[in-house]
């Protein structure tokens, strides 16, 4: 047990940015630090601003007592979600993985510290989401003071039992893969399989509520958190923990934590060894035959090398290429559904005409696509391969060109493909769907030039593991957020003036928003690498 | 030197993914006092057939043993006694050099004054003591290494697996690190190392192996391998042997 604390200090303090912040040298990285802290800071209070929000509402509603299921349910599901993409890159094969397995450690307890690891990091961020969901039921609840420090200990154990389901999942998948000749790309299909299958789970389960009995009983948003108490049990067990003081409450969401953790490791240390090898191993054909080799521009071959950059990871992989699979999903599910259907779906049948969604196509695209954008995080990838774009006589910008030029390969084929989709499932006129495919290139070209506007600026070399800059990243999280939440509002925007104006014009307009926009990164980035 | 064996790999074989064996039937034995040195072409399997000896390779045929423990069966056993220096030592950035020296102390359950008294003298040894202080990212190639020879050095190893340990070496700190090699054959230490530098393996080790496209194409003591030739012209010769 004490070699476990030491190995979960030494992670935790091995990435730590206070060590770094207390021993470096370097003032532009500490200052670095500084703002990293406050951005965080930021960040921790934009979610509890959220959180309790989202408590006032069912405060002003009367819906109170739904609270803690909601706090229960809200952690579980971001919580199962963050570490089934952070598994592969925090559990396996990992950078420092030779060093820590030849040290008198059992594989287990590797793999169980690095587990506790990831849990502690993210534990603030659910905290934050719990203490807000406290605060809003304190307050419109007027519970017994015991509720309080009875939710705080138990929020504690909420995202355990999520984060060991992704992390059997994981591991599950990576113990398959490792059988398999070309682990990494099984290990990727299947993570695309799991997240699709995850997809029309939840449509099965919405089908479900709408079509048998449940529904007479799901009459109100409180009554339907009930309902899902009820199918996700740990939810109800904090539920009745914290409302009713339920000791068999406690006892099952403390003890079933604390067994699944046990047994989880108990059999992930059995075959760590066994996937860890496959993963880190390469298979050596060793018949290769130089024939043909062809010569490429710069800039297209800075674009293939960063396509192997991608597919070479499959935590980069599953996190890069998420929006375009999303993307694929939709364009095929809309063709099939029917554009009409889906609208309904979403506005739950209110009478709304749906030609006056069309203008919203291409957002909506972009929405998916442009979550991610490759440049926002491949600057920091190179980390300590750095040397290599150093040590060449390639200018900055060509660098970056490449780079961008791989970021529109990789999302203009699948913007075309879901425009198109959606324009023929919503019978859109030939005029509307050129005008949407344009705005959609002009939205491509942003996103690509931004996203590295944000890269270079935030660009973070000395990262332990890559899920640090593609995940977590401050490049990312500034790239990501606002462009989101920019997006989300653009969709309603457009809807709105739609209404109030010839949609063409409304387009147009948005493109030549874009394309400036798009422009004036691009020009930043020209700039950037001349200063960088 | 005397006869009991401290690492023994018996038959060991390993390919990656039904490809082409990187390992292909390698037995060797290291006894107490042995400086081992395992030579061949870059690719020929050294770096997988060590990689399994300290236990970080997982492997299905063949057999290794360490004082008499088997990596697959008791790693726990085997680690304790084992230290392993990687050719490319991947270290923890973030901490500074003392911080990751104390990890390792704290692991092998190694005293406050014995740590302190090794550090002190391994540190002084490789002129690394002032850096001791500063974050190991900020450290060149060759310092990271000396961090990692003293962290392996500090819990008195019974046996020492090293990867291309004089890689990024100053000429300095290789004289001392083969200095140290010896010193602790000295004291019954078995030293089981892969390099390419032939002249080093040469003057340095008492048994040699030389591994071609992972299978042992000639092992034993240097004066039976080289019968009055130089390592290099015994080397070159095995290899155009088996071509």
């Amino acid at each position: 047990m004490k070699r476990n604390f030491l190995l979960m200090k030494t992670l935790l303090l091995s990435t730590s940015q206070r060590n770094i912040y207390r021993y470096s040298k370097d003032s532009k990285k500490r200052k670095k630090i500084m703002f990293g802290y406050v951005g965080v800071f930021c960040l921790y209070a934009m979610l509890i601003g959220y959180s309790a929000a989202i408590c006032v509402g069912y405060g002003t509603y009367g819906m109170i007592e739904s609270a803690p299921v909601l706090c229960a349910l809200t952690i579980s599901a971001l919580s199962f979600v963050f570490t089934f993409f952070k598994t592969n890159g925090y559990l396996f094969n990992f950078k420092e993985y030779d060093m820590l397995m030849a040290l008198p450690f059992e594989a287990r307890t590797v793999a169980a510290c690095k587990f506790a690891y990831m849990y502690v990091k993210s534990l603030p961020w659910y905290l934050c989401i719990a203490l807000a969901m406290m605060a809003g039921y304190g307050y419109y609840a007027r519970p017994s003071a015991a509720v309080y420090p009875l939710w705080i200990l138990l929020s504690a154990f909420l995202p355990v039992i999520p984060m060991l389901g992704a992390a059997f999942l994981g591991f599950l998948i990576a113990r398959i893969s490792a059988g398999f000749r070309k682990t990494k790309i099984v290990q990727t299909v299947l993570t695309f399989a799991f997240i699709i299958f995850c997809f029309s789970l939840r449509y099965i389960i919405e089908d479900l509520f709408r079509n048998d009995k449940v529904q007479a009983t799901l009459e109100t948003t409180a009554e339907m958190t009930g309902g899902a108490a009820k199918i996700y049990l740990p939810a109800g067990w904090f539920c009745d923990a914290v409302t009713k003081f339920s000791l068999s409450g406690i006892l099952l969401l403390v003890g079933v934590s604390l067994l699944l953790f046990a047994v989880l490791f108990y059999l992930v240390g059995k075959s760590y060894r066994q996937i860890n090898s496959a993963m880190k191993s390469h298979t050596a054909a060793k018949n290769y035959k130089m024939t043909g080799l062809k010569q490429r521009s710069v800039v297209f071959s800075v674009a293939f090398k960063e396509w192997k950059r991608l597919t070479g990871s499959t935590t980069y992989l599953t996190n890069g290429a998420m929006g375009e699979l999303l993307a694929v999903l939709l364009g095929v599910v809309t063709l099939l559904i029917g554009f009409d259907r889906i609208v309904s779906v979403v506005t739950q049948g209110a009478p709304i005409d749906p030609t006056i969604l069309r203008p919203a196509i291409p957002l909506i695209t972009y929405f998916l696509l442009g979550m991610v954008a490759t440049t926002a995080c491949s600057p920091s990838l190179e980390g300590k391969n750095y040397w290599i774009i150093q040590s060449l006589p390639i200018e900055k910008k060509t660098v970056y060109q490449g780079k961008m030029l791989f970021n529109l390969m990789l999302t203009v084929p699948f913007m075309i493909f879901t425009n198109l989709c959606l324009c023929i499932s919503a019978k859109a006129p030939v005029l509307d769907t050129v005008l949407y495919l344009i705005l959609g290139l002009a939205l491509c070209a942003f996103s690509t030039a931004w996203g590295c506007v944000c890269g270079i600026r935030h660009m973070r070399l000395d990262w332990e593991n890559e899920i640090e800059v593609i995940k977590q990243g401050a490049a990312v999280a500034v790239y990501m957020l606002p462009n989101m939440f920019v997006v989300m509002g653009l969709i309603v925007l457009v809807v709105f003036l739609g209404t109030r104006m010839d949609q063409k014009v409304v387009t147009l307009s948005l493109t030549l928003i874009a394309a400036v926009l798009a422009l004036l990164s691009y020009r930043r980035v020209m700039i950037l690498s001349r200063r960088s | 030197m005397n006869d009991r064996m401290m690492l023994e790999i018996r038959h060991f074989s390993k390919s990656y993914g039904g490809g082409k064996k990187a390992a292909d039937d390698v037995t060797i034995q290291v006894a107490c006092g042995d400086i081992y040195g395992f030579i061949g072409h870059n690719g020929a399997g050294k770096s997988t057939t060590i990689r399994a000896v300290v236990g970080v390779l997982d492997f299905t045929d063949g057999e290794i043993y360490i004082d008499g423990h088997s990596v697959r069966d008791e790693p726990m056993a085997c680690k304790r006694v084992t230290a392993y220096i990687p050719d490319n030592p991947d270290l923890y950035e973030n901490l500074t050099g003392i911080q990751y020296l104390n990890f390792v102390a704290d692991v092998f359950g190694i005293s406050p004054g014995e740590r302190e008294e090794r550090i002190r003298k391994y540190a002084g040894l490789f002129e690394i003591t002032d850096a001791l202080g500063d974050l190991i990212g900020s450290y060149s190639h060759g310092m990271k290494q000396k961090v990692a020879i003293i962290s392996a050095l500090i819990h008195n190893p019974k046996l020492l697996v090293l990867d291309e340990p004089f890689v990024g070496l100053d000429p300095k700190a290789s004289f001392t690190l083969k200095e140290i090699m010896r010193e602790m054959c000295g004291q019954g230490t078995a030293v089981f190392f892969s390099t390419h530098v032939l002249d080093v393996a040469e003057k340095l080790c008492n048994r040699v192996a030389i591994i071609k496209q992972g299978r042992i194409v000639a092992a034993g003591t240097m004066e039976e391998l080289t019968e009055g030739h130089s390592l290099e012209e015994t080397f070159l010769e095995a290899d155009r042997d088996e071509t």
